[in-house]
């Protein structure tokens, strides 16, 4: 089949990444057919769509239930003062599709659970976690992982971040990194340790990378590596990590083999009699 | 084994160095093993810190990512440690 001609503008919108050799017209329209999947437009998910889309990624996938707070702005540049009160999905859709006209923004204003991953993820050739807990970390890694679907992983907790790049079968993967989840409560979240707003954008950016890296077929992923981001030194370093083969959800024989419940699986679980009080 | 030629450091990271209050830390004395060190720190960093490091067991949580000199500590809490050492202690960010 004969490949689509780029229009003019088209051309000229992409024009400094389809002159790089390892892009051309070739990957742009990679780029253009590309599905890739966001989860959290808040401070990772913000950078990721604002670079998918002015890429050209041809679909993206928005996921957040929340609605923007005048708290996120110092960080969550996809959304703007006049969007306060709106839906974050709603607010990410404009501001993506109104930089680049040939990209699709796909809202899904939903919680993710184990009854709705499997299918939302299904539409897409990859995932990114820009998620701010550990039940939805976990959650979108075995999803993923029963998928067989690639996904950029990122945290960030002040000035630091980590990020790394699973790839279902080259790699470790999120349960490999990190067994178990710490007990509920010990971790200070970004709520209450803080966060600096351009950290997100420096390992959203990564994330942003990472994925137009795996739709071309170009480079080296953070596939069996974490890099980590000291801000406050501005030191990058790398560190090998290894699968594990007695992952319970990658490994040689898993005993995890359908989503499980991760709220209380990290010990959220709320007993009934304490939820009525 | 470190020794008089120089302190281990531990290098915090995440929560644990929010926890701490700082970046690196100096052990002086006789630290052995990465478990030694992380021990000490335990001790010298309150219950918090503890729990971020240890198990409900008393064992080495295993979610943290150790490494020494930038390389995984194979043996995890049994890697011996050499003075001047420097152990890096890796927690996971759920931020984003």
């Amino acid at each position: 089949m004969a490949a689509i001609a780029f229009t003019e503008e088209q051309i000229e919108r992409y024009s400094r990444q389809i002159i790089l050799p390892e892009v051309g017209g070739v990957g742009q329209r990679k780029l253009l057919a590309a599905r890739v999947l966001v989860i959290g437009a808040g401070g990772l998910g913000s950078p990721v769509g604002l670079y998918l889309a002015a890429a050209g990624v041809g679909r993206i996938g928005i996921v957040d239930s929340d609605r923007v707070d005048l708290s996120n702005l110092q960080r969550q540049i996809l959304h703007a003062t006049r969007d306060l009160g709106r839906e974050k999905c709603t607010s990410a859709k404009q501001t993506m599709e109104s930089i680049n006209p040939d990209v699709t923004v796909v809202p899904y204003p939903v919680r993710l659970t184990s009854s709705n991953i499997l299918d939302i993820i299904s539409g897409y050739d990859m995932v990114v976690d820009g998620s701010d807990n550990f039940p939805t970390r976990y959650l979108v890694n075995d999803a993923c992982v029963l998928a067989g679907k690639p996904l950029s992983h990122a945290g960030i907790l002040r000035f630091e971040g980590q990020a790394t790049t699973i790839v279902p079968g080259r790699g470790p993967c999120y349960r490999c990194l990190y067994p178990e989840p710490p007990p509920p409560g010990l971790m200070p979240s970004c709520q209450e340790a803080g966060v600096l707003g351009a950290t997100a954008g420096v390992m959203g950016a990564i994330q942003a990378a990472e994925v137009l890296k795996l739709i071309l077929g170009i480079g080296d992923l953070l596939v069996g590596r974490i890099l980590i981001c000291d801000g406050l030194t501005m030191s990058f370093r790398t560190v090998r990590v290894e699968r594990d083969p007695g992952c319970p959800i990658c490994g040689d024989s898993p005993s995890v083999t359908e989503l499980i419940d991760y709220d209380d699986f990290c010990g959220l679980r709320v007993p009934e009699e304490q939820y009525h009080e | 084994m470190s020794d008089g030629n120089g302190c281990v450091t531990v290098r915090l990271h995440g929560a644990l160095r929010h926890e701490a209050g700082t970046r690196d830390i100096a052990l002086p004395g006789d630290i052995g093993t990465v478990g030694d060190a992380l021990r000490r720190l335990g001790e010298q960093y309150g219950e918090r810190a503890s729990h971020m490091i240890f198990d409900r067991n008393g064992n080495v949580w295993r979610s943290l990512i150790l490494l020494v000199n930038e390389e995984p500590a194979k043996l995890g809490p049994e890697t011996q440690l050499k003075g001047g050492d420097v152990i890096s202690i890796l927690l996971p960010l759920a931020g984003g």
